[in-house]
């Protein structure tokens, strides 16, 4: 922990919530990198954005501050918008393909 | 501060992208008309609205409040360059969406039916990112920031799948969605770690809590950690390494309109936003050659535009397919005008906007020349399939060559100006080392813009040439026509043109050139 960090208040609870979110935005970021079905991969990148609102809430209470929460509130609009055009992407090339790799889909290369 | 801006005044600032949002609705429903002129006036009703948004831009009802903003100036011009280049957009579309099925209608083939049309959709969706762009340069706040980006990306790729029925398109599309659900997550925990180490969402406050750390010996981890995040997540936008590998592939898949617009709006937004988030970590200081930013975010900008502009002369080398050669030509230019962003906000942000002008005009010009020719139903898609285009299309082989050339740098066409003006700026700033390799990359690329100018002129037309045909719709063709002018007009206006942008840009100099313009004064007198 930062000396800086030590002065704003950073308390027991918000490091561990810290914790947590890095954690989980490196699970979701690893997980984008090696899976290859489509569905667990827009999961990854769903996983990190929970991974920021964790960050933004935690962050939001050790500066006393609405902004972190309110930001949360933006998040889970805009991925639940994400999801609804990630749900009708798949669907579309799931009925060309029969399959959800991403690996079925290479047309488009050097 | 934000506060002394009302809610009614904040909202009073956004008529054009209020017009701009009503005509997404209106398109909508124009599409899904039984009547054909009525649908088929789907393209001109979405042309009509951007020119009213303008039109109010002009008037002043754009807002004229700069309290709580980063960078006031720059909004009404790059709201006027994002509507311009938009009526580019929506005129090089103009017959490509629903084509065939309406081709079957009139023949009288297949019956009417509202659910298989999706011209208006996909009006309505262009729109609407044009509508997210427009909010950028004016964001006061992170979440405003953060809105307006996604309103710009989300309609974009539902607007490659669209575009062409085809595979490629839908796999083109998939690429596109899942790499920008990726940097959505990553911009959006970099905001995440920006709030921590300065605990305010509104961008001001975000510059005055970044610079006290600045003067107290250096920006925290965290906040450096989320601004490095941020610039990294940007780069989708602009196409700059290291998230650029998908646009070759995504404008090869999409249709060649769409390319087009994928090409300039995107990349437009992506700066509009880099700039208020340099221009928060202290862009306008002194500190460095040129500029304020923290030394870690300096070093991977710098590092990012000799990557970008490398990667993408070489690829674009490499490269049969047009369209993946003006996807490489595209990550080009964005490492180009990212040396913009590290030459300081004095000398860089006047050149990083008569750039993006000047870019945007290519763009249009070179994409309404491919959009406006096909072979057999289909996009021209090889170099090679050009050849001869000269004698059969003479207009297209013009607005190729004219685009390519002032793509290319070449005197005394308008990209070379914008190219000049960049280079002394960045020259200017102390950063030669850049500008030596942009030089050697410039030279790189004249050899493939030489290839896509003078195959249609120079080489002899075989078989696969003969069979090229203009498209139905004089959308595109008017399109390259308008803005090829435009390529070789607006040269003509450069000091008007170059002083009105530095007009625009003036307001960040307050830190370092604060006493210029007295100077100057004073030596006139």
């Amino acid at each position: 922990m930062t000396p800086l960090l030590a002065q704003a208040g950073l308390t027991q609870g918000v490091t561990v919530a810290l914790v947590l979110s890095a954690a989980l935005f490196t699970i979701g970021l690893i997980g984008f990198l090696v899976r290859r079905n489509m569905i667990l991969m827009f999961l990854c990148t769903e996983l990190m954005l929970q991974a920021a609102s964790i960050a933004f809430i935690a962050f939001g209470r050790m500066r006393e501050d609405t902004g972190g929460q309110t930001f949360v509130i933006f998040i889970l609009t805009v991925a639940a918008a994400e999801a609804a055009l990630a749900l009708g992407l798949v669907v579309l090339l799931y009925r060309r393909r029969e399959t959800l790799s991403a690996e079925a889909w290479q047309e488009l290369h050097e | 501060m934000s506060a002394a801006v009302t809610v009614a005044e904040r909202i009073g600032s956004l008529v054009p992208e209020m017009i701009v949002f009503g005509g997404s609705v209106v398109v909508s429903v124009t599409g899904l008309s039984p009547k054909r002129s009525v649908r088929a006036a789907t393209p001109f009703l979405s042309v009509l609205t951007l020119i009213a948004a303008l039109v109010a831009l002009t008037k002043g009802w754009g807002g004229s409040t700069t309290a709580g903003l980063l960078l006031p100036g720059v909004g009404p011009f790059a709201r006027g360059l994002i509507l311009l280049m938009g009526v580019g957009g929506a005129a090089l579309a103009a017959g490509l969406v629903d084509r065939r099925y309406e081709e079957a209608v009139a023949r009288g083939v297949a019956p009417f039916d509202p659910i298989r049309v999706v011209r208006g959709e996909f009006f309505a969706f262009m729109l609407l990112s044009i509508c997210g762009a427009l909010l950028i340069p004016g964001s006061p706040d992170l979440i405003w920031l953060f809105l307006a980006l996604e309103l710009t990306s989300l309609p974009t790729y539902i607007m490659v799948a669209m575009s062409r029925g085809t595979r490629r398109a839908q796999e083109a599309a998939v690429k596109y969605f899942f790499l920008g659900a990726l940097s959505t997550a990553i911009l959006v925990y970099g905001f995440a770690l920006i709030y921590g180490s300065t605990g305010s969402l509104q961008l001001t406050e975000i510059r005055a809590a970044l610079a006290q750390q600045s003067a107290m010996g250096g920006i925290d981890a965290v906040g450096t950690i989320g601004l490095l995040l941020v610039a990294i997540a940007l780069c989708f936008k602009l196409a700059a390494a290291p998230m650029h590998f998908y646009a070759p592939d995504v404008y090869e898949g999409a249709a060649a309109p769409v390319t087009g617009f994928l090409s300039f709006l995107p990349k437009m937004a992506g700066f509009s936003a880099l700039l208020l988030v340099v221009d928060a970590a202290g862009w306008g200081g002194m500190s460095n050659a040129g500029n304020g930013l923290p030394p870690a975010l300096q070093a991977t900008l710098w590092m990012v535009t000799v990557l970008t502009m490398t990667l993408g002369n070489v690829g674009a080398l490499l490269q049969r397919s047009a369209k993946r050669m003006l996807a490489y030509s595209s990550i080009a230019h964005s490492g180009y005008m990212l040396m913009a962003i590290v030459a300081g906000p004095e000398l860089g942000l006047p050149a990083l906007l008569l750039y993006l002008l000047a870019y945007g005009v290519n763009n249009n010009a070179i994409f309404g020349a491919l959009s406006g020719i096909e072979r057999n139903g289909q996009e021209v898609e090889k170099v090679e399939d050009l050849a001869g285009l000269a004698r059969r299309h003479p207009g297209a082989a013009t607005w190729l060559a004219v685009g390519s050339a002032s793509l290319m740098g070449m005197p005394p066409f308008l990209g070379f100006w914008a190219k000049l003006v960049l280079f002394i700026a960045v020259v200017k700033s102390g950063h030669t080392p850049l500008v030596v390799i942009a030089a050697v990359n410039s030279v790189v690329s004249v050899l493939y813009y030489l290839r896509l100018a003078g195959v249609p002129i120079l080489a002899p037309s075989g078989a696969a040439a003969e069979g090229v045909v203009k498209t139905p719709s004089a959308g595109p063709r008017l399109a390259a026509v308008v803005f090829g002018v435009g390529v070789l007009v607006l040269p003509l206006f450069m000091n008007r043109l170059v002083s009105q942008i530095e007009k625009a840009a003036g307001v960040p100099q307050k830190m370092g050139a604060a006493a210029q313009p007295d100077a100057l004064q004073a030596a006139s007198r």
